[in-house]
């Protein structure tokens, strides 16, 4: 008997399954979404309030899992040892920038990076799992978890078209992408939690709010006030993290090969 | 020495989601300071009260202060004005929306910051890798829990090797943007570089599986406790549920 | 073909090309495995070694940018790669039958598992062995390479030579047909080194054939069946006559008596915060102009704290460190790890950041490049570089400041010959201005060529200065 030495060349799997999932998963999420916007449920704290927060909860973290579980099998080992590294990064330059009092989070600098070098899918699963496992540490973020995973989403395709080959497009993407992260999150902050994670954002909702806007818009408007800035800033730093890599390890990444990702920046 | 518990991390997940969505649906203000109380109990018996005060305190703290500020002082809603002064209106049904919102924060803070003390993370990585769940959920959850004090003993050793060389950033925004780029460039091409030499050594030692898989560490398990996994899983459906269904009936 | 019948691993490469790279990394290499038998194949940093290692294991070519045009023959199959046409291996049963110890184990060590039986354990949890199994062969193993007091250990908290036994202790539980052992005893201690040849011994014993990649031939490789020396990535004939290291020659001091005093420690005692005790405690060293002084002791004894305590970095909590060369600031600290230091896209941007823009310094930087050697690779990405030459370029930039005190920690780890030279070369410059050195390092050889002195230190207790070699004492 001889050992296998050799892979067949095709990979073996099911992309049909996986493709209903992620398809379940968006779905979800889409749907989700445009039944709180067309509702618009008032009430926060009375019965009809309580069934909104947990579907709303509930939604959201599920269909970050069917993406998650849609893409997870697909992901090559490469892509896989950079994830952890990723989600460390998260937490780390999230916690060093914390503590040198501006305004900003970079908490999705490691799912950026991501999602620039291994594409859409890695960036989208980095994102989920980022988010699970900071739920260790903050249970809050826990539904964010779908917002996320858009981030790293859109990160990578981005890369894929090219955002990378000039440095001054990859803040330009960065603002587009925060501006649908904003709108995409804003329910969850509007009806699971009836307002933001700090008193500066708190203060703006409650200046839109008493200017007659509805919750969820007042919510919406202050995470395109914050949010286009922060991710406009992640993606310009993840650029340039990027180009300050050496070409051996950059090429290592099949997406970034495949894609021509970095353009006359790889080929230096 | 903080205590753990002897029981199955899934075991005491469950547990939490079950008390979490029963709680938030029910609420009702006694039952969410009352599971409030129990988690800091729990946390005490395991000789982490002061801890999970703090991280809630550190989480809940600037959470409140939104929840208050969006409700309390800019309500426009409620009938009970307690004050007014311009766009500012501070009524009772403001206030009392507040506070709910808060709780149910609350309670989803303690319940989850409980759970991180009191499960083992070795445990849980195992209880993950021999759970149905795809193989690579296991390394990718222990391998950031690894990395987490390693990076950051890095990052101290990068922020030396600076000094040493007189890395003087400046102030401003420039400054900032020159801190952050020189503390994260090194940072991130050690951590690549790393990860790309790890991955071939990974995948020669049969990660991710192909196809099933097993684990030397054993985690404690009874048919009690699946059985009130079972039971807690279904709490966590049916408990929201069976509170939230008159509401339903009412509505309709 | 040259491969006897009995042969586990054939290899006939014509050239091997990396993606996106301008020239062959591997060219003209034909290679064939006995089992038990001992190759060594010998290379300076950068000489295609471990690259050929990679394509040995399976590891390379990667991916479809990897060019490789070579024939194996390994477990009675074979393998064509074809540029263009690579195979794809797969890695699990590839390395049943090759292992791959990487030069910094851990690299192979997976760094998720709470003790190093459930390390060990990692490639049958992934195979599906049923635990009961696995317990039985790790037992057998533990047995086998006496491990037995490592098994509970945190796999995260093992010094350099228990991860490389550990990492070999791994990778024998397959027991594979051919072990290759990228430098294995590099920066080990000799009880540790010791350690690790017993069990290539006992591996050698049970058939297993192994390739050594290594820098020079050190005793290790003197039992060799057959020695390759690589050079620029292909063969060279080897000189039979083994090449006899020159006996050290003892430094002359440089030093007139009651020269300057540039550091000094009176009295040291330094505590980490959170540790029980201090890791240093009365210490009492000085350092003159002109003098090389070596710290020596085992893992945990200090030293590097003290280079850190005099370079500033740490503050003292007991006594005083002073001197001349502290009060003007010119002390040059090159870290151990050099990817710490390490963070610019160019080694020119590397050696001048920090810089004042129109200092005497930046004058002094295509000097520092050249005599260290650099000059050709001032353009190129630092990470790029052989880990050699990765390690030049973090000292040309401790050297560009013309610091009064260089110290230095493990500075040997990773250099091949030239590097060697390198730095021998400038230290003797540093010492001819009137510098002083201050060095620790396991490398005895080293140690013995350089240091004019050595402070022994101990594990947390009182240190004092002991004279090492009779008659190379500087008088205090």
């Amino acid at each position: 008997m001889s050992p296998n030495l050799i892979l067949p060349q095709t990979a073996t799997g099911h992309p049909l399954r996986r493709r209903m999932l992620a398809a379940a998963g968006a779905l979800l999420l889409a749907g989700t979404y445009t039944a709180l916007v067309l509702t618009q449920p008032t009430g926060l704290t009375d019965g009809l309030g309580q069934t909104v927060a947990l579907a709303t909860f509930a939604a959201y973290l599920a269909a970050a899992l069917l993406l998650l579980a849609a893409v997870l099998p697909e992901l090559p080992v490469a892509t896989l040892t950079l994830i952890p590294v990723a989600l460390a990064l998260n937490i780390v330059l999230g916690q060093f920038v914390g503590s040198v009092m501006v305004p900003l989070y970079l908490d999705s600098l490691g799912t950026v990076l991501v999602g620039f070098l291994a594409g859409r899918r890695a960036g989208a699963a980095t994102g989920v799992l980022g988010t699970l496992i900071w739920s260790l540490f903050n249970p809050t973020v826990l539904p964010f978890a779908a917002g996320a995973a858009l981030v790293g989403f859109l990160a990578g395709t981005a890369a894929r078209f090219g955002t990378l080959r000039r440095p001054y497009l990859a803040p330009v993407a960065g603002l587009a992408v925060g501006v649908l992260v904003g709108v995409l999150s804003a329910p969850v902050a509007a009806f699971v939690f009836g307002g933001t994670s700090g008193v500066g954002t708190g203060a703006l909702v409650a200046a839109f709010r008493s200017m007659g806007d509805s919750l969820l818009s007042a919510v919406t408007k202050q995470a395109l006030i914050s949010d286009p800035g922060d991710k406009a800033i992640v993606f310009l730093l993840a650029a340039l993290l990027i180009y300050a890599l050496p070409g051996r390890l950059s090429a290592g990444f099949a997406f970034v090969r495949r894609h021509n990702v970095l353009g006359s920046h790889g080929s230096k | 020495m903080p205590r753990t518990c002897q029981l199955h991390p899934f075991t005491v997940l469950a547990l939490a989601a079950a008390v979490t969505a029963t709680t938030t649906a029910a609420g009702r203000w006694w039952l969410s300071v009352a599971v409030l109380l129990a988690c800091l109990l729990l946390a005490a018996w395991a000789r982490r009260a002061r801890r999970l005060a703090g991280l809630a305190a550190a989480i809940l703290a600037p959470a409140w202060g939104s929840q208050l500020l969006i409700h309390g002082m800019a309500d426009t809603a409620g009938g009970h004005v307690l004050a007014a002064a311009g766009p500012l209106r501070i009524t009772a049904e403001g206030l009392a929306t507040a506070g709910a919102l808060g709780l149910r924060t609350g309670v989803l803070v303690a319940a989850g910051l409980l759970c991180t003390l009191l499960i083992d993370r070795h445990e849980l990585i195992a209880a993950v890798d021999l759970s149905p769940a795809p193989p690579q959920l296991g390394y990718l959850l222990a391998a950031t829990l690894f990395l987490l004090p390693a990076l950051e003993r890095r990052q101290r050793a990068i922020g030396q090797a600076q000094s040493l060389r007189g890395a003087t950033p400046g102030g401003g925004p420039r400054g900032w943007f020159r801190r952050v780029r020189l503390r994260s460039v090194p940072l991130v091409l050690g951590a690549l570089q790393d990860a790309a030499d790890r991955s071939a050594h990974l995948a020669a030692r049969g990660f991710p599986a192909a196809g099933p898989h097993t684990r030397l560490r054993e985690v404690q398990d009874s048919a009690a406790q699946r059985r009130v996994r079972r039971i807690a899983l279904a709490c966590t459906v049916l408990g929201p549920v069976a509170v939230l269904a008159p509401s339903w009936m009412g509505a309709a | 073909m040259s491969a006897g019948q009995n042969a586990v691993l054939g290899l006939e490469l014509a050239r091997f090309r990396y993606a996106g790279a301008s020239r062959d990394t591997l060219s003209g290499i034909s290679l064939s495995l006995a089992p038990g038998s001992l190759t060594v194949v010998l290379g300076d940093s950068g000489s295609g070694k471990s690259t050929l290692g990679a394509v040995l294991a399976g590891m390379l070519p990667r991916h479809d940018g990897d060019a490789l045009d070579a024939t194996l023959h390994l477990a009675g199959q074979e393998i064509r790669h074809r540029p263009g046409a690579a195979v794809r291996i797969d890695p699990v049963g590839w390395a049943r039958q090759v292992g791959l110890l990487p030069q910094d184990a851990r690299h192979f060590l997976s760094g998720v598992r709470a003790t190093v039986a459930e390390e060990l354990a990692l490639g049958l949890e992934n195979a599906g062995v049923p635990r009961a199994q696995m317990r039985r062969r790790i037992a057998a193993l533990a047995d086998q390479l006496e491990l037995h007091e490592l098994l509970q250990r945190d796999p995260a908290k093992l010094s350099g030579g228990q991860e490389r036994l550990v990492a070999l202790a791994a990778l024998g539980l397959d027991a594979p047909a051919v072990l290759v052992l990228d430098e294995p005893l590099a920066g080990l201690d000799s009880p540790a080194a010791a350690r690790i040849w017993e069990l290539l011994d006992r591996l050698r014993g049970g058939g297993t054939a192994l390739v050594l990649l290594a820098r020079a031939l050190d005793r290790l490789a003197a039992g060799a069946d057959t020695v390759l020396a690589l050079r620029e990535g292909s063969c060279h004939a080897m000189d039979t006559a083994l090449p006899t290291s020159a006996a050290p020659v003892a430094p002359a001091a440089r030093r007139a008596p009651g020269a300057e005093l540039l550091l000094g420690f009176s009295g040291v005692g330094i505590g980490y915060p959170g540790s029980a005790g201090p890791v240093v405690q009365g210490l009492d060293l000085k350092v003159r102009a002109g003098e090389c002084v070596g710290l020596a002791g085992p893992n945990g004894s200090g030293k590097t704290t003290v280079l850190k305590a005099a370079a500033g970095l740490l503050r003292p909590g007991a006594g005083q460190v002073h001197g001349s060369s502290l009060a003007a600031g010119t002390v040059g600290l090159l870290l151990q790890n050099p990817s710490d230091q390490l963070f610019e896209r160019t080694v020119a941007r590397e050696v001048a950041f920090g810089l004042p823009k129109r200092g005497p310094e930046v004058a002094r930087i295509p000097a520092v490049l050249a005599s260290l050697g650099l000059d050709g690779h001032a353009q190129a990405h630092p990470y790029e570089l052989p880990a050699s030459a990765r390690r030049i370029v973090a000292l040309a930039t401790v050297l560009v400041r013309e610091p009064g005190v260089l110290l230095l920690d493990e500075p040997t780890e990773a250099l091949d010959a030239d590097g060697l030279a390198r730095l021998h070369a400038a230290l003797a410059a540093v010492l001819d201005r009137g510098g002083a050195v201050l060095l620790a390092t396991h490398d005895e050889a080293f140690m013995a060529a350089t240091a004019h002195r050595v402070h022994r230190m101990g594990p947390a207790v009182p240190a004092g200065t002991g004279p090492v070699a009779p008659g190379r004492v500087g008088e205090l």
